[in-house]
């Protein structure tokens, strides 16, 4: 495979489930210097803002969702001290209780890793163009800012 | 010239239409005569343009109100990301199907 295919497969938007240990896999076999992996695993709740919450859909903008998340792997790598990052998110309709967003660092040491990971998770909330619609018993309703 | 703004989220049912939208404006105009555009068609979303509520990307990169525009360009609308805050805050509207 080559590196560009790597690269490719290290930032997804894809609408299928995903192994967390395929993807944790991915991120280990990139370097054996690797001594430490954090990972961020955001689920489907059922509830949200006192409103019961039966299924999720999230749409995204092609193209740009992708190139804002290869900013984000990109500044991962360049301002922290870690080996490799992973940055992968769903779209389309998501049970409760199903994977939406992964997020894998390895670094070196834990505590690198650590910060990274919060860091990825916290700056795709920011600048990364998706959008989550909840079907609640009012009907759907579409979310912005959440913890 | 006319130019095609990409909408998601929200803003599909706040404007009535879907996926797109067709603009008339004049060659050589700015994002700020874009908002102005959208503003006589809706302005509810034309205000949320203005409080930069709703931000507009340009080649798929968020733009400012001088950046010029050409038939050419990919541009979208783009309503709050579902994560933008660390705490839960107000919605600026909600649409309910």
């Amino acid at each position: 495979m080559s590196t560009v295919d790597t690269e490719a497969m290290l930032v997804r938007v894809q609408r299928e489930n995903f192994s967390i240990d395929e993807e944790i896999d991915r991120v280990r076999n990139r370097s054996t210097r690797i001594g430490g992996i954090a990972t961020f695993l955001g689920t489907a709740r059922d509830r949200s803002e006192d409103r019961d919450v039966s299924r999720i859909t999230f749409e995204y903008y092609e193209g740009m969702a992708q190139k804002k998340l290869r900013e984000i792997r990109d500044r991962a790598l360049q301002d922290f001290d870690v080996i490799e990052v992973l940055i992968l998110h769903r779209y389309g309709e998501i049970d409760i209780g199903e994977n939406i967003v992964l997020i894998v660092v390895g670094a070196m040491h834990r505590a690198d890793a650590f910060k990274a990971c919060k860091w990825c998770i916290d700056e795709l909330k920011q600048i990364t163009p998706i959008w989550k619609c909840e079907q609640t018993p009012d009907g759907q309703v579409w979310v912005e800012q959440h913890p | 010239m006319t130019v095609t703004v990409k909408l998601f989220g929200m803003l599909k049912a706040q404007l009535h239409t879907e996926p797109e939208l067709t603009v008339q404006l004049d060659q050589g105009c700015r994002v700020e005569d874009l908002i102005a555009a959208i503003q006589s068609m809706n302005p509810d979303v034309g205000d949320l343009l203005l409080k930069r509520k709703i931000l507009v990307s340009v080649n798929h990169e968020i733009a400012h109100g001088d950046t010029e525009l050409t038939s050419s360009d990919e541009i979208a609308l783009l309503p709050p990301f579902s994560g933008g805050s660390d705490t839960p805050g107000g919605m600026p509207f909600d649409v309910y199907r």
